[in-house]
């Protein structure tokens, strides 16, 4: 538990998805009432399954730095939660070898009538951090997340962009062995979006395997050695940065005139 | 009210880093996730092993509960003493004028079930909806959602507990000859109730996520289920009833309801001093084990889909 102990070292990769895939029975959507659900039954309502994922294999070796890419609702964010755990597969397997901090979206779980250090220790709790570790850390968190004298305030007083920077403080914190990242850095303004930067190249340089989903194609090719094409829950292509990059931005192109072609998308907007 | 945060755009200075600690999680260092199911034991026994781990997490969550439902009324944590107070008087004039009944002490009588009522009554309201409430949180980070029920019956312990020293106090003043040393049996009692809630509030929990229903049903329910209850009259009442004695089914089916045997040991240790309803508690108890494995049982099978419904 002290500083000192040493890691242990890294053998075998961080991360094994092995055919994985998540189904989701559109028959458990939201928000459904008895009387819904017997109507489907009455009518029997053939299948309605969806996957969100299907037959996705690949590993990921301690130092890597992943990008994940491709259109909306092509299974990025859903990949991210199975290798969190917070989604278990329908088929096939995922190990994960070391601890995980998942930074999905930031903040949410917040409680808005408490405070930031009342968050903090709940959000440490949440995640699984030894008290120790959490009351160890708050200073540090309140001065990174830059709060100074509204750390006692309620949450729901906070900004949007102090309550990214409070969530991005207390997921960093944990110096986890997997970091995954969802869309997260593009957070608070331009100066903490560069130190949030330097954060997670910390996290990168730390020698962790890092997965993260992103739009951003230039960080893609800057950091990360290995990206991830994710198309309708499918692997299309996986490899260096540069060419997978290529291969998604041919791809919108593509899409985009056929958009156009088919009158979905105008070119100019029709008075 | 809105107080204005740090200027968003104006050059901050960054020196501020964070200490590079190693933190080790509670949650499990290494896992594999699949789609293959463990057993029903397995399931149950690793319930029971995330709720001990998380205990740290249950009390965090218990005192922001707390926090929160005292801090905006004016009167704060005094609600839960006067609440089980102000009931007592409604149920008083509507039973001992109203009704016209004559029941000795009525007062005493009433309060000693109004109190460990309304403990169950908040079980079950929080309880449906704790897990539905965290929705956004169990999209977003992967923890035992078995926490939310268990501190929900948890919270209530504390205005439970609370509720005793009006309880104390109205035997002292108004009925100081109905003060017995087996009052301090309630604790036992309290035990047994908890269990029972627990039961009761990871079960709703877990369907609350499928059928919102429960939460409407619920309502109703708990309103008959108090009237069929022996809280503002006596299970003798029903047991002795011309009714019964017409129907011999009466008093059997009657003693199924938990709620008879813990009212009548929660009323002997706290009115008519005498020792609690011993065969009764340990039937309740002994059931309410039973009911908790199957709840979570139940609660476990359907978590992982939590995160796709909700």
């Amino acid at each position: 538990m002290s500083d000192a102990a040493p890691r242990t070292p890294a053998s075998g990769p961080a991360i094994v998805a092995d055919n994985l895939g998540v189904r989701y029975s559109l028959k458990l959507t939201r928000k459904q009432t008895v009387r819904d659900s017997l109507i489907r039954r009455v009518r029997r309502e053939g299948d309605t399954d969806f996957w969100a994922l299907r037959n996705v294999t690949f590993s990921v070796a301690n130092g890597e730095s992943v990008g994940i890419i491709g259109p909306n609702g092509a299974g990025k964010s859903t990949l991210l939660q199975v290798l969190a755990g917070i989604l278990t597969p329908t088929e096939g397997s995922v190990t994960v070898s070391g601890h995980i901090s998942s930074l999905l979206t930031l903040g949410v779980g917040f409680d808005q009538d408490l405070s930031g250090t009342e968050n903090i220790r709940l959000a440490g709790a949440f995640m699984g951090m030894p008290h120790r570790d959490v009351e160890a850390r708050l200073e540090s968190i309140i001065e990174y997340a830059e709060l100074g004298q509204f750390i006692d305030a309620p949450i729901k007083t906070y900004s949007s962009g102090m309550r990214a920077r409070l969530g991005f403080a207390i997921a960093t914190s944990v110096d986890p062995d997997i970091l995954l990242l969802d869309e997260v850095l593009a957070t608070g303004d331009a100066a903490f979006r560069e130190k949030s930067k330097q954060r997670v190249l910390e996290l990168v340089r730390a020698a962790k395997a890092i997965m993260l989903v992103t739009h951003d194609m230039q960080w893609v090719t800057e950091y990360c050695n290995r990206a991830i094409l994710i198309e309708r829950g499918r692997i299309e292509v996986m490899g260096k940065p540069e060419d997978v990059v290529r291969v998604h931005r041919e791809r919108m192109a593509e899409r985009k005139a056929q958009a156009q072609e088919l009158g979905v998308l105008q070119p100019t907007a029709r008075p | 009210m809105d107080p204005p945060g740090p200027r968003e755009g104006a050059a901050l200075p960054l020196r501020a880093t964070l200490r590079a600690v190693t933190a080790r999680s509670e949650a499990p260092a290494s896992f594999q996730s699949s789609g293959v199911r463990p057993g029903p034991l397995e399931l149950i026994a690793r319930g029971i092993r995330e709720v001990l781990s998380r205990r740290r997490l249950i009390v965090y969550m218990v005192r922001a509960d707390l926090k929160k439902k005292g801090a905006d009324t004016l009167l704060g944590n005094v609600w839960w003493v006067v609440d089980p107070l102000l009931q007592m008087l409604i149920y008083s004039v509507l039973v001992t004028v109203v009704f016209d009944r004559n029941i000795d002490d009525y007062g005493l009588f009433v309060f000693s079930a109004i109190l460990p009522w309304k403990w169950f009554e908040a079980t079950v309201k929080d309880g449906v909806t704790s897990v539905t409430n965290q929705e956004r949180l169990i999209k977003q980070i992967y923890f035992p959602k078995l926490v939310l029920p268990v501190s929900a019956v948890s919270a209530g312990v504390v205005n439970f507990t609370f509720g005793l020293i009006p309880l104390v106090g109205l035997t002292l003043v108004l009925y100081p000859d109905r003060m017995s040393a087996w009052l301090l049996l309630i604790p036992v009692v309290a035990a047994v109730q908890f269990l029972f809630s627990l039961a009761v509030a990871i079960t709703i929990a877990a369907i609350n996520v499928f059928y919102r229903d429960i939460g409407n049903l619920s309502r109703h329910l708990l309103r008959f289920w108090f009237y069929l209850s022996p809280a503002l009259y006596s299970a003798d009442l029903i047991i002795n009833s011309d009714f019964a004695k017409e129907h011999p089914w009466v008093p059997a089916v009657y003693n199924l309801n938990p709620w008879v045997h813990l009212l009548s040991s929660y009323r002997n240790v706290a009115y008519f001093g005498a020792p609690p309803d011993w065969a009764g508690l340990a039937a309740v108890a002994l059931a309410s084990l039973v009911l908790l494995a199957g709840a979570i049982l139940l609660f476990k099978r359907v978590e992982p889909t939590f995160a796709k419904v909700l």
